[in-house]
């Protein structure tokens, strides 16, 4: 086991009869960029507090490094920085005393502690705030700090929870190089409802819904799924029907505002397995009488795994 | 043991760079010394038993304020998550915040101690009493601070937290006044939770083993009870 690794195995979050983390189970080895991808209360927060040891699990297992952090939260602590959410920090210190205790806490002293800073500020470009107190600083800034000491002595593994949260587009992008600049020998696990920061800067995707995996790979999912759209002559729902018999095909729907008025050309969409579907497609078309008007075969992006997954997993959505 | 100095420090700028210190320092002061001048000038008694009784009341009055902000603070800034995600143990952050607010307690004390220096200049007090006052003194903070420390713990709002301190130190001071309302054996241990009866004895020179653990008893409760309500997020 290296020492970044991120194991965390059927784990359960309960805040009373309140289920926030149902069974969650994956793997983050060193390197990877995870982007930890959900809606508002899907459960990303919690996870990444017990991650760092803040909250404990009601069931399951989480090590990181090999250390079980249940059973060692000291010694995992010293191998994460963490972001929290909304960057809690202390309103009344000023940048660089806060920067210097928080490298204190983490065990670097003196000359150390200094050096750990200087590293933190030039990398997130502080310098000019560092004798601010933290309360007078912009929001910017203010993200920046909590990066900063997230940062303070180079852990191996980096959790950061809505890091472009509430920052201007410039800021955004700061933060989303300072990010892809991170990666390497470390683990960066970003949490945000943002998709499209996600789909950004993150080399693998998790996707959590009320507090259950529904993917540890998106990507993957996506490319191996694929997105095919038809204009097919003929009744639209029968057509649908023939679609939706068609194996390998997950979801199929007409497009809104199809037909033109005065013809019977319906727009489909049609998601699925890749293998050979728009094939099998045309041969279920045809085969059963309907006109083949159009067939453009797409990769999806992460935002159709995304909707797709979250309606395969809540059949409200997709009705 | 560095990392907790660094805990220390910090819970100390907290306090001494805030207003409330300040203001809690000025009115003991004004009140001890208006009270003193009285006793010593117009009355001319030479002890300073009503003194250490009077500071009991003022700490049992203005502990509630030192320790509201300590931990209700932080867990509705939300800091508590940054400090807690560090490699720093429970136990530590409560041991210093129960140590940087005790010192403030002790600023208060060494400035009282201008009063008896004073009454060496009109007559000779018998130092016996005043040491073991300042003994019971100190003991006494002890326990209301690891009390005051355990409400703020339990709170998010500082002023529910301060209110919470404030009734429980209440309730220990009158509690003797129920006992002796119960039959035995219980008015004997409701009255021996009184903090005035156990306090009473170091204020009048008499230093006795069961009033000293009574006080250290009641502060370890508090610190522990305080480093179980942290520990339960």
């Amino acid at each position: 086991m290296r020492q970044s690794d991120i194991v965390v195995e059927d784990l359960v979050k309960r805040y009373g009869r309140r289920v926030a983390v149902r069974g969650v189970s994956f793997t983050i080895g060193e390197g990877e960029i995870i982007g930890l991808l959900g809606p508002n209360g899907s459960g990303k927060s919690t996870i990444l507090r017990i991650l760092t040891g803040y909250l404990p699990a009601s069931a399951g297992s989480v090590r990181i490094g090999g250390i079980e952090v249940a059973e060692a939260s000291l010694a995992a602590r010293k191998l994460v920085g963490y972001l929290a959410e909304d960057a809690p920090l202390y309103d009344g210190m000023r940048v660089g005393e806060f920067l210097r205790f928080m490298a204190e806490l983490k065990g670097a002293f003196g000359g150390a502690g200094r050096r750990a800073v200087r590293a933190a500020c030039e990398r997130l470009r502080l310098e000019p705030v560092l004798g601010m107190p933290i309360g007078k600083l912009s929001r910017g800034y203010r993200q920046r700090v909590a990066i900063a000491q997230a940062l303070l002595l180079e852990p191996p593994i980096l959790l950061l929870d809505e890091p472009t949260n509430a920052l201007d587009a410039y800021q955004v992008i700061g933060i989303r190089e300072l990010i892809r600049s991170l990666a390497g020998t470390r683990i960066v696990l970003v949490a945000s409802h943002v998709l499209t920061e996600i789909e950004k800067v993150a080399t693998r995707v998790m996707i959590l819904r009320e507090g259950a995996l529904l993917t540890a790979d998106a990507m993957a999912e996506a490319a191996h799924s694929s997105r095919i759209r038809l204009g097919i002559g003929g009744p639209g729902e029968a057509v649908l029907g023939v679609l939706r018999e068609v194996s390998g095909v997950v979801r199929a729907e007409i497009e809104p505002g199809t037909p033109a008025r005065g013809s019977d050309l319906h727009r489909y969409l049609v998601e699925g397995a890749t293998d050979g579907l728009a094939e099998k497609l045309s041969n279920a078309i045809i085969g059963h009488g309907f006109a083949l008007a159009e067939l453009t075969e797409e990769k999806p992006d992460l935002e159709s795994i995304f909707l797709a997954l979250t309606r395969r997993a809540d059949p409200a959505l997709a009705a | 043991m560095r990392t907790f100095l660094a805990l220390l420090k910090k819970e100390e700028l907290a306090l001494f760079t805030s207003p409330i210190a300040y203001v809690v320092v000025a009115l003991f002061l004004i009140v001890m010394g208006y009270t003193f001048t009285l006793s010593l000038f117009l009355s001319h008694i030479n002890d300073f038993v009503h003194m250490f009784f009077q500071i009991y009341a003022l700490f049992l009055l203005t502990v509630p304020i030192i320790t509201m902000r300590l931990v209700a603070e932080e867990r509705r800034l939300r800091t508590l998550e940054t400090l807690l995600t560090a490699p720093v143990t429970e136990a530590a952050v409560v041991l210093a915040k129960f140590l940087a607010s005790m010192s403030l307690l002790v600023v208060m004390l060494v400035l009282s101690g201008a009063y008896p220096l004073t009454l060496t200049v009109f007559g000779s007090p018998d130092w016996g009493p005043i040491y073991s006052g300042y003994i019971g003194l100190l003991l006494l903070g002890a326990a209301l601070v690891a009390i005051g420390l355990m409400t703020s713990s339990l709170v998010a709002n500082q002023l529910i937290a301060a209110l919470l301190s404030l009734s429980l130190f209440l309730l220990l001071w009158i509690i003797d006044h129920f006992g002796w309302l119960l039959p035995d054996p219980f008015d004997a241990f409701v009255v021996n939770l009184s903090l005035l009866v156990h306090f009473t004895p170091f204020a009048t020179g008499n230093i006795f083993l069961s009033d000293a653990g009574y006080f250290i008893s009641l502060a370890l409760l508090g610190l522990f009870l305080s480093l179980r309500a942290l520990a339960w997020r």
